[in-house]
């Protein structure tokens, strides 16, 4: 069997790794600033498909089949985000007699339509949380936005039907901010879901928000996992996530895995899904939506539970019965917890940091996991998400866990560009997150406080050190140069080094 | 030798003489001397011990950053610009506060596409206030007026793609 990858970054890596185990051969794909591109030399091929904007490469369903038939590849793994949750994506490989790994076409148009996925949970008797039942589409008027606005009530959740990672959300705490917040969500929904449908949803004050993993095989089985606990997001985008939620008991467990396995059984559901659901502080628990797809933190999931979820994807698209104990699927082994690295600047409001990566040296070590996507001398590209790496702990407890993850941040290096490493290295000192009191809104609140701080912060001695270390690499670089060593490689940086090593002269 | 070396709004000198081996040196930070033995790891890190001080030892790397200019220091998970001898960086430059006064310029931060312009020119606007949505990496960023004044120049209509360090936006 061999499996093209219709991704990028560290998602086709954690794909090509799990072909790899299982000793199939990998078909990588790229755009233009894609080609020095880690998944373009981890894969035993590679194509090229196009331009870098993702609607030109990426997103391109007629090139990708092209490339499959080129290749020879029999299956495709379509990763997360770009054409993941296309249904007709998974309908071309089908036609193509090429095996989808994911849900059938019919799954994904269930249960990708967020209001068509509310109805099949009302179905399956699992409670939602109260909102509008049709979509509210591009040529819904003025009055009747206010009408559906006020029939749901106040504040309420602006999403986009096609939505996913937080991109066409808003919220809303009065009626007169209503057109305004559904004319922005359509904006951001149009240019990345290429449909400006919304929908409204009562808003929740402090939720959680968990989710439940399950695989499905051919076979009608259907095996919910332990819930992964997603409530630390920033702008309704998750940034850390862990397994087992410490808001979550084994008995509200049990429960939660049967309302998302009666969601999943419903909708005949097949391969790996998730069923996101918000948790209200009095314990009842309301379902939001099912992802079609492997979710970036899938790692916490096989961290507690020592399953591999990528190998069971491909396991169940070629047609093998799931022989999972239900159990151990629900019973977590220790902790886990992922911090997602983007290549964005803390300190500037997390605002995008592509560039050269010019060295970079990922945690490791016991209890540590990285799924990065990234290696030295590759240029993070604007075209994309900025995510570059995750980093997983896990330990026996949360606590042992937390501990792993800020040894594991201060070891990390990405040279060259602004991680979020240091946001997090903050984040696992904050007390109400190592205490576990925390909701979806839990992080926003506490950035609005900070108005601003930078998020590495250096006592005097580590700024003597730094100085110091400045100093000492004018220095070296200076002797380099003379000598014809090191400082002479003529790095693309050289502009300061040159100026120091004048300057440093003349001193 | 002698450095100034800026971080965090702060220059301390550096003076940097040779001491008893070649990867020995003798630093005076702000008049206060001790021994550094230093040794190069990879392209861009530096592993510092420091004898006459309990012996403790530090790994910092520097890396030039993406700005025009920008040098970087990373330690222990943290990252800070560093200006040695005054080679002062485009973001540090942007940093000073200055702005509240004469022109400001609302330049886009990194390549993308204008999604919407928020003010025209003539326009009154707060200190902070959106004046550009840029669109980059999936996500929407708004720029804001970095001080309370008048809009000068609008320099692009939205749908407009824009290279990083384009002016959009000027107020007076």
């Amino acid at each position: 069997m061999k499996v093209l990858i219709a991704n990028r970054g560290e998602i086709a890596v954690r794909v090509i790794r799990a072909c790899r185990e299982l000793g199939l051969s990998t078909v990588a794909v790229y755009s233009d600033c894609d080609r020095g591109a880690r998944h373009v030399r981890d894969a035993d091929q590679a194509i090229h498909l196009g331009p870098s904007p993702a609607v030109e490469s990426y997103l391109r369903i007629d090139r990708l089949i092209d490339a499959a038939k080129a290749t020879g590849a029999d299956a495709v793994h379509p990763g997360y985000g770009f054409l993941a949750e296309n249904a007709a994506f998974a309908l071309a490989c089908r036609d193509a007699g090429l095996t989808f790994i994911g849900p059938s076409p019919d799954a994904i148009k269930r249960m990708g339509s967020k209001t068509g996925a509310r109805e099949i949970a009302i179905r399956a008797g699992v409670p939602v949380v109260p909102g509008t039942e049709a979509p509210l589409g591009a040529n819904a008027s003025d009055d009747e936005i206010r009408r559906e606005g006020a029939r749901v009530g106040f504040p309420l959740m602006v999403k986009a039907v096609a939505g996913g990672g937080g991109k066409g959300m808003r919220v809303v705490e009065s009626p007169d901010a209503l057109l305004n917040a559904v004319r922005t969500a359509r904006s951001e929904a149009g240019s990345a879901f290429g449909d400006t449908a919304v929908y409204f949803e009562r808003r929740i004050l402090k939720p959680r928000h968990i989710e439940i993993q399950l695989l499905g095989d051919h076979y009608g089985t259907v095996i919910p996992f332990v819930e992964r606990e997603c409530s630390i997001q920033r702008r309704h985008q998750k940034v850390v996530e862990e397994s087992p939620s410490m808001a979550v008991d084994a008995h509200l467990r049990r429960r939660i895995a049967d309302a998302a396995a009666a969601v999943a059984s419903a909708a005949a559901y097949t391969n790996a899904g998730t069923i996101e659901f918000l948790l209200d502080e009095d314990g009842s628990f309301y379902f939001l939506e099912m992802n079609t797809r492997l979710q970036v933190e899938h790692p916490v999931t096989e961290m507690v539970t020592s399953l591999d979820l990528v190998h069971w994807q491909i396991r169940i698209a070629r047609g093998e019965r799931l022989t999972i104990d239900p159990d151990r699927a629900l019973t977590p082994q220790g902790h886990a917890i992922e911090c997602r690295v983007y290549a964005e600047d803390p300190d500037q409001g997390f605002m995008p940091s592509p560039g050269l990566v010019r060295a970079i040296r990922p945690a490791a070590g016991p209890g540590i996991r990285d799924d990065g996507g990234v290696l030295p001398g590759y240029t993070v590209p604007v075209f994309y998400d900025s995510m570059i790496a995750k980093l997983i702990a896990w330990a026996g407890t949360r606590g042992e866990a937390i501990g792993r993850m800020t040894r594991a941040l201060q070891e990390y290096e990405v040279l060259g560009i602004r991680t979020t490493i240091p946001f997090f290295l903050w984040l696992m000192r904050e007390p109400d997150y190592l205490a576990g009191r925390f909701d979806t809104s839990y992080l926003d609140r506490l950035l609005a406080a900070r108005r601003g701080q930078s998020f590495s912060t250096f006592d005097e001695r580590d700024e003597v050190h730094i100085a110091i270390a400045a100093a000492l690499d004018a220095v070296m670089r200076s002797r380099g140069a003379s000598s014809g060593g090191a400082g002479s490689r003529g790095t693309r940086g050289s502009a300061w080094t040159a100026a120091a090593r004048l300057d440093g002269l003349r001193g | 030798m002698t450095f100034e070396v800026e971080l965090n709004g702060r220059t301390r000198s550096i003076s940097i003489e040779r001491a008893d081996s070649s990867d020995r040196f003798r630093v005076t930070v702000d008049g206060h001397a001790t021994l550094v033995d230093v040794q190069r790891t990879g392209q861009f890190g530096l592993s510092m011990l420091f004898p006459e001080d309990t012996h403790g030892g530090v790994r910092v790397s520097l890396a030039p950053g993406s700005a025009p200019g920008e040098l970087l220091a990373y330690l222990g998970g943290r990252t800070v610009p560093v200006v040695v001898n005054g080679r002062r960086t485009g973001r540090a430059a942007a940093d000073t506060g200055e702005g509240a006064l004469g022109e400001q310029k609302v330049a886009a931060p990194m390549p993308g596409r204008v999604v919407r312009v928020l003010v025209a020119a003539g326009d009154t606007v707060e200190a902070r206030q959106p004046v550009v949505v840029v669109e980059a990496m999936k996500m929407e960023n708004e720029l804001r007026s970095p001080k309370a004044g008048q809009v000068k120049e609008v320099t692009v209509a939205a749908g407009a793609s824009v290279e990083a360090g384009r002016v959009l936006v000027v107020i007076e």
